[in-house]
């Protein structure tokens, strides 16, 4: 079927509710867009600075627990520091995926809004990937 | 079931298309999936639903009826989602592995007073006609469609199959991610 590009006061986006018919409707459906594809940009500079960070603290944490275990001379007790770094990066590795999942619903979601073919939907994403970009990464070089 | 106003498989009159796909005609009939656009023979669904019955997946003659044929489709996405997130991982560190191998060219280069300095020029890549990157390529190929198939599921807008695609790619990101970070913990970090 043919489908354009339409400007548009009138959209249906992804939920049955979510119905525009106006004006104001269509200005504040283009801010949520806007600001869910600065969400998605922020998530991955975000989740990219939560594995390094996770990465260097545990892998501190674990250097650390082996220098007191060789101080100490002692080997009965190394279980319970190796066994809590263990488990700290299992709930970072978890969180992180927790992130993906919200990461890969939010660009889908963005690509269907796309999909509406309103070009005011179309410029709130496009905008706010700008945005988003422009701000987050950035931080991807921060330390 | 008429399919002949299957979205990309016709081309439908000039008076029933310049209507935007939007336009609620049936506002009472959201609640049913077939009918989700309210255009005029629109099969395609604009919005989220939850529904067994007459879900056309990907390929013609793949319909989805009852809830077990649902069941096995949830699988099968999530299986494939599972798989995207895999393959992207295991094509990271294959291309890591293949760039290992570094060159080094050093060649003579006059210096001044007229001495002769060394220059060394370092080189880290593959090389075009290499296996790596021949596999790389294919690889990516198969990353490509696997990403549009993904897409186009979550197109039908049917809220079993995109969960079946989120979860799958939380458990996939999970499962694989979890070996690669091991395995970046111990190469970046020299103890």
């Amino acid at each position: 079927s043919k489908m354009h590009f339409i400007f548009s006061n009138e959209v249906v986006l992804l939920f049955d509710f979510w119905n525009v018919h106006s004006p104001a409707g269509m200005a504040l459906s283009v801010l949520v867009v806007l600001f869910l594809a600065v969400l998605y940009e922020s998530i991955k500079v975000g989740k990219a600075k939560l594995l390094h960070q996770a990465v260097v603290s545990v892998s501190v944490l674990s250097s650390q627990q082996l220098t007191e275990e060789t101080d100490q001379d002692s080997s009965a007790s190394d279980s319970a520091p190796v066994s809590r770094a263990r488990l700290r990066w299992f709930l970072c590795h978890f969180g992180q995926s927790l992130i993906h999942v919200v990461q890969v619903v939010i660009g889908y979601f963005m690509m269907l809004a796309v999909m509406s073919y309103n070009t005011w939907i179309f410029f709130g994403v496009i905008l706010g990937s700008a945005v988003g970009y422009y701000l987050a990464y950035p931080l991807l070089s921060m330390v | 079931v008429d399919h002949s106003h299957h979205t990309g498989t016709s081309h439908m009159a000039d008076n029933s298309t310049t209507a935007p796909p939007h336009h609620h005609h049936h506002p009472t009939t959201s609640a049913h999936h077939s009918h989700g656009g309210g255009m005029d023979g629109m099969m395609m669904s604009m919005t989220f639903y939850f529904g067994f019955k007459n879900v056309e997946l990907l390929f013609s003659g793949l319909v989805i009826n009852t809830a077990g044929e649902m069941a096995g489709a949830f699988v099968a996405v999530f299986l494939l989602a599972m798989f995207y997130e895999g393959l992207k991982i295991a094509r990271e560190s294959l291309l890591r592995k293949s760039q290992v191998s570094i060159r080094y060219n050093s060649m003579p280069v006059p210096g001044p007073n007229g001495t002769i300095l060394m220059e060394t020029h370092k080189t880290v890549g593959q090389q075009m006609l290499s296996f790596p990157h021949l596999l790389q390529t294919v690889l990516h190929i198969i990353q490509v469609v696997i990403s549009y198939f993904l897409m186009l599921i979550f197109m039908t807008y049917n809220g079993y199959l995109c969960i079946a695609v989120a979860a799958g790619a939380g458990t996939g990101y999970f499962l694989f991610s979890w070996k690669k970070a091991v395995v970046v913990d111990i190469t970046e970090h020299c103890h």
